[in-house]
């Protein structure tokens, strides 16, 4: 997809529905959206999204760009898939909130960078790029000092008591950090892929 | 075909719903043999399974006695019922056509007294309530049956209930030996008048209608309504008897979804006004809340659909329900987004009644090869020889599915009339 929608500036883009059926994953099928609710129906953390799929789609037919980017539903979406597989124009809904906070990122908003989810998902992509593999603790330290040394402290604290029942129960490892096998090979193939995106839309 | 192939001029119509009748007795009185071949053992199709149709809220037998006048008048119609087409071969103007005909071991000097079915202590599956009840396995498909005739159910053939059963007809009517038989007719063009047969309800699985006795589909709803239906014309729950206080509508169940039928099925938005109308006639007290996406009301039918919204007691929602759940005390809950409020909803209900769509009832196994041509969807494509009537040829209600008939008569007639 295009790095940027046509003007990133502008709050309201009477182009940016065109846009997105053309760049945003899945966003050729969002041109059939019916506007039936059984996406936001059936997400299972639908109450707490502020506009919920169906919505999120008529605002981006309404141009209502800065909206949508700094809305918190496309990061909250948990990928469960609900919507997808029942979903009767078969839009796929998941790609396109995914995509949609990428676009988020790039253009820069406070919201894509500064919501919990934005921080965690920015957490869970350092350790997976390093390591190949996600690490627990790795992950969650990283989210918590996100917020700041003081602040991650606190958060670290407060769920001691639950880090330390996952380490009994094994769900949670000391010691070296998981990896994958190969991390110099996989951070070449996490290199060409970002070249190979560059080049294919600039 | 070469010039010398005899042509025959006889129209042969597959099914015999309000389609399939109305197709023969049009090239009937306009002067051709026609040979009417039926599935089941009744005429009517699924007209006669309804409680009451619209426009004009009319009980079936309105449409369907005066066309068995008509059958019973014309010289020229040959029915068979339990009959389908086995293998067709050559082509427009010339067909040869092998037709199948299942025992249905009552001869035709039956005069319809019901001995036998009092006689009989086995039951079977009642398909005219699509199941909800059972018949004695000697019964009448139902009270408009034509031909006005019994059948005894291959079961009992060869037991002593059997022969019970047999002994109990005062004419001597019942024939337990009767096998399957088939036959060789020569036609020169084909109606196809297949008609459809509801959407299965059981590939809706968030809406659980296989697991909750409480969610129904609109063809049940229309013979719980009935005088001759399962419950006498009572709406009430399948689980416990009660009478529903609370009752939803969901619309477009199975319609107008890619994982489903693609298409719109025309005629549910329409049969479920109906629907609230029978809950809101017998029920004072009941409410019904209908979920739709839009309310399509084609042609002269919207006043009807304004007629419902003037009654307090009929709510529209629009929303597509994501799934229905059990609730606490095990009613069903329908769960959903309405999209006008953006309100997420978990509402309870005493029943639910899924607007299923109709699907064409020639399954991909039994189209035929020649003689009809088919879209993407199964239904008649009609083109040339291929000639369809009624809903076999896509979703439509008893008027269109008269008019589509009569003019695919005019089709039929053409061909035989060529060369
Ligand atoms: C819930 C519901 C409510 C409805 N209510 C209304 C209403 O109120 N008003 C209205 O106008 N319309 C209504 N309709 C639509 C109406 O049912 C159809 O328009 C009508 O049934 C069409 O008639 P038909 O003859 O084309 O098909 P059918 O009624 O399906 O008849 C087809 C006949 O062909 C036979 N057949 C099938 N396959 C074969 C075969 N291979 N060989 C031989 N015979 C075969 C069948 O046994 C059947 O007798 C409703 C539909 C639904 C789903
Ligand atoms: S389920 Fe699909 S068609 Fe319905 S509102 Fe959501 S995206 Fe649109
Ligand atoms: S007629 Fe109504 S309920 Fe039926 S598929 Fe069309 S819109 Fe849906």
């Amino acid at each position: 997809m295009n790095a940027m929608s046509p003007t990133p500036s502008k709050k309201y883009d009477l182009d940016f529905a065109r846009w997105v059926y053309d760049n945003v994953d899945g966003g050729d099928r969002m041109a059939l959206c019916m506007q039936c609710g059984t996406c936001s129906g059936s997400c299972p953390i639908g109450t707490q999204m502020d506009h919920g799929p169906r919505k999120l789609f008529m605002m981006i037919r309404a141009g209502m760009k800065e909206a949508v980017l700094t809305s918190n539903t496309i990061w909250n979406c948990v990928s469960c898939y609900n919507c997808v597989v029942r979903c009767p124009r078969q839009v796929p809904v998941t790609y396109i909130l995914h995509d949609l906070a990428t676009v988020a990122v790039r253009e820069g908003y406070a919201q894509a960078t500064e919501s919990d989810n934005a921080r965690f998902g920015k957490a869970f992509w350092w350790s997976a790029a390093k390591y190949g593999r996600t690490d627990e603790r790795l992950v969650t330290a990283k989210y918590y000092f996100s917020f700041g040394f003081g602040e991650g402290y606190k958060k670290g604290m407060a769920n001691l008591p639950i880090a330390l029942g996952m380490i009994k129960t094994k769900r949670m490892h000391l010691g070296m950090p998981h990896k994958c096998k190969n991390t110099g090979e996989l951070s070449k193939l996490l290199k060409k892929a970002a070249e190979m995106e560059a080049k294919k839309h600039g | 075909m070469s010039d010398t192939t005899p042509r025959s001029r006889t129209i042969l119509v597959v099914g015999g719903g309000i389609a399939g009748v109305t197709a023969a007795v049009e090239a009937a009185e306009a002067g051709h043999d026609v040979v009417l071949v039926e599935k089941t053992a009744t005429l009517g199709g699924r007209v006669a399974q309804m409680n009451r149709y619209f426009p004009k809220l009319c009980h079936p037998t309105c449409g369907l006695e005066i066309n068995y006048q008509r059958i019973k008048k014309s010289k020229r119609i040959s029915l068979f019922t339990l009959s389908s087409v086995a293998t067709i071969k050559g082509g427009p103007g010339a067909y040869t056509v092998t037709v199948k005909t299942q025992p249905r071991h009552v001869k035709p000097n039956c005069t319809a007294c019901g001995d036998c079915a009092t006689a009989a202590e086995t039951e079977v599956a009642n398909p005219f309530n699509y199941g909800m009840d059972k018949v004695k396995a000697a019964y009448l498909p139902h009270t408009m049956a034509f031909p006005m005739r019994y059948v005894v159910d291959p079961i009992v053939a060869g037991t002593a209930e059997g022969e019970k059963i047999k002994a109990a007809c005062k004419v001597g009517a019942i024939d337990l030996d009767e096998a399957e038989s088939s036959f060789e007719i020569e036609v020169g063009a084909i109606v196809w008048a297949t008609g459809w047969r509801p959407y299965p309800a059981d590939r809706l699985t968030a809406y659980r209608w296989a697991e909750m006795p409480d969610v129904i589909t609109n063809v049940e709803m229309e013979r719980l309504a009935s005088v001759d239906g399962p419950t006498k014309g009572r709406i009430v729950r399948p689980s416990d008897g009660a009478e529903p206080k609370r009752v939803a509508l969901i619309q477009c169940a199975g319609s107008r979804d890619l994982n489903h039928l693609a298409y719109c099925s025309r005629i549910c938005c329409l049969a479920s006004m109906k629907h609230a109308a029978y809950v809101r006639e017998q029920y004072k007290d009941a409410t019904v809340d209908v979920y739709y996406i839009d309310i399509r009301a084609h042609d002269k039918l919207e006043s009807f659909v304004q007629r419902l919204k003037r009654d307090p007691q009929v709510r529209f929602v629009k929303s597509k329900p994501a799934r229905i759940e059990p609730g606490p005390d095990g009613n069903p809950m329908v769960c959903g987004e309405n999209t006008l409020t953006r309100e997420v909803y978990a509402e309870p209900y005493d029943l639910v009644v899924l607007a299923t769509g109709m699907q064409p009832s020639l399954a991909e196994d039994d189209r035929p090869a020649i003689a009809a041509d088919f879209d993407d969807y199964g239904f008649v494509f009609p083109e040339g020889e291929s000639i369809g009537a009624g809903v076999s040829t896509g979703a439509l209600d008893v008027s269109m599915s008269v008019q589509s008939a009569t003019a695919a008569a005019l089709k039929a007639i053409r061909v035989v009339s060529a060369g």
